[in-house]
């Protein structure tokens, strides 16, 4: 089952746009990033998918069809939008059961919920207690209550420990690998990095890149560093950009490690080294988000 | 729409809510009968109240007046899903979202019923008791039936009010505010001034019901007919639980 969101628009009565003519697809059997910054549009956008939030225009459809029109939904679709979505006076296992009861889901299947999301010792006890780790793993239980097709998730990693961290990431690689498309917000694009097959990324409500984390980082070319005694002495081409890290050494951008190399033996200069260095996966994401601050400003996150 | 409503009892068992009213229901109506029956009203001759049919009556309508405790448990479950963001969890479960209303709406009327029994028979248990210590008429069990069915529906309409108000106005403390400054001021000020507007407000038409207006000489020309007061009280009802689950529908969930 797919999720595709088609000229999503939605403006909220205040006069704010939070999403602005968004489109893209997420297949199924693979793990999704959902990247922005805080106020790009992110939980209004799965708020839409999830039959909240009225989009203003456009559609957002899971397996061809809206949410609403979905029957029992829960076991299709599930979804964890944010940790503070309880009663601070229920268990967990109250508040388990009180959705398990309404989507006609078995007592049986909320231990097993409770077990998958390492709660079974905190089941009894309220959820006003709860650390947010606790909170996101309760969220997340309630997604998989219905054992569904499709997973929404909005920044599950939120407040998760190192190890939770770590648990869901390879819970989630489980899913998809068993077929579940699996969309998983979030604004920092390392904590999902190890997770996701492709990503979406979107700027003030707009989509500014989709594709694969592979596509992502072929697009951006390597930083060569270049060290010798008159390395000073290098001329390059216009569309290259050449910085001094320190004496002797140079930083060379926009080519890659074989045409520096080039360039500076046809320069007949003698190099004490030639590396090259990955782009910052999170250098690039920043670069790809960071502008029109102000803009986003005031946008629902 | 069974798999909701018992959702909704799931809701209402697991939290503390439902004993804290229930519990300041009873102390409430409690209060009224030992007032009615320790402390004479004002201008009522003694003798005229041993013999007043409608002493009874008024007494017995104390279960009836804890309607408002059903208004706010309503009011304070319905809000309290937005204020805890529960809302959301429900809205994934049942994305219909009138059908969640109605559940709600059901489940409280079903719990009001109870509570309504319950609260009768603590009532007329309590004023019969209380009333063999008095040198009175004895209580009369036929005065008492004649209440049960006002009271049986006055509460069960008061909760499902309280659900309607409590998705019409979101922010609990406003909710409760402003059905507390309505039932407490605005309405018993219109039904001094105004006796007769007053009696086609919801208040008006619950004491109709309840055939009292908490004074034991009323005359019953002054209410609507309890027919008339029924048919009103349901009426508001049924508009402000339409219009719950008009906006509840329309309405963002952020």
């Amino acid at each position: 089952m797919s999720i595709v969101v088609e000229h999503l628009n939605k403006s909220f009565g205040s006069g704010v746009t939070a999403v602005r003519d968004l489109s893209f697809a997420a297949a199924p059997g693979k793990v999704t990033g959902f990247l922005g910054p805080n106020g790009a549009g992110k939980t209004t956008t799965l708020r839409c998918l999830l039959g909240l939030v009225a989009p203003t225009s456009g559609t957002a459809t899971i397996d061809g069809v809206r949410y609403q029109e979905i029957s029992n939904p829960i076991n299709v679709v599930g979804a964890s939008l944010e940790a503070s979505g309880f009663h601070p006076a229920r268990t967990a296992r109250n508040h388990l059961r009180m959705i398990a009861t309404a989507a006609q889901i078995s007592g049986t299947r909320v231990d097993a919920v409770l077990d998958t999301v390492g709660l079974t010792a905190a089941a009894d006890r309220k959820v006003g207690g709860y650390s947010l780790g606790m909170r996101q793993r309760l969220a997340l239980g309630v997604a998989l209550l219905g054992d569904p097709k499709v997973l929404i998730l909005d920044e599950p990693a939120n407040g998760l420990d190192p190890e939770g961290i770590s648990w869901l990431r390879s819970f989630l690689r489980d899913q998809a690998a068993t077929g579940v498309s699996v969309l998983v917000s979030s604004h920092v694009l390392s904590e999902v990095q190890q997770t996701v097959d492709d990503v979406i990324i979107i700027r003030s409500g707009s989509l500014v890149f989709q594709g694969s984390l592979h596509s992502l980082t072929e697009d951006g070319l390597p930083e060569v560093t270049v060290r010798g005694p008159n390395i000073g002495q290098l001329s390059i081409p216009g569309d290259w950009s050449l910085r001094e890290s320190e004496p002797g050494e140079v930083v060379v951008t926009g080519a890659t490690l074989e045409a520096v190399g080039r360039a500076a033996f046809e320069q007949s200069l003698e190099l004490h080294e030639l590396s090259s260095k990955a782009p910052d996966l999170e250098a690039l994401f920043l670069g790809l988000t960071a502008e029109e601050v102000a803009t986003s400003e005031g946008s629902q996150s | 729409m069974i798999s909701l409503i018992r959702s909704e009892f799931r809701k209402v068992f697991s939290t503390k809510l439902l004993f804290i009213l229930i519990i300041s229901a009873v102390a409430f109506a409690l209060l009224q009968v030992f007032l009615l029956i320790f402390v004479t009203p004002p201008g009522l001759e003694e003798a005229n109240q041993l013999m007043n049919p409608q002493y009874i009556k008024t007494i017995t309508a104390s279960a009836g007046s804890a309607s408002i405790f059903l208004l706010i448990l309503g009011i304070v479950a319905m809000s309290g899903e937005y204020r805890n963001q529960t809302i959301t969890s429900t809205f994934l479960v049942a994305p219909v979202r009138w059908k969640v209303i109605v559940a709600k709406m059901a489940t409280f009327a079903i719990l009001a019923f109870f509570i309504a029994i319950l609260l009768w028979l603590i009532v007329s248990i309590t004023a019969m008791l209380l009333l063999t210590t008095q040198e009175s008429a004895p209580f009369e069990w036929s005065g008492a039936f004649e209440i049960l069915g006002g009271t049986v529906l006055g509460l069960v309409l008061y909760g499902v009010l309280g659900v309607a108000i409590g998705s019409l106005i979101t922010s609990q403390v406003a909710a409760i505010i402003i059905s507390l400054v309505w039932v407490l001021i605005v309405e018993a000020l219109l039904s001094v001034f105004f006796a007769t507007f007053g009696n086609w407000l919801p208040g008006g038409a619950l004491n109709a019901i309840l055939q009292t207006n908490g004074n034991p000489e009323a005359i019953d020309a002054d209410l609507l007919s309890v027919p008339v007061g029924a048919l009103v009280l349901i009426g508001y009802a049924a508009i402000f639980a339409i219009a719950a689950a008009f906006f509840t529908t329309k309405r963002d969930i952020t």
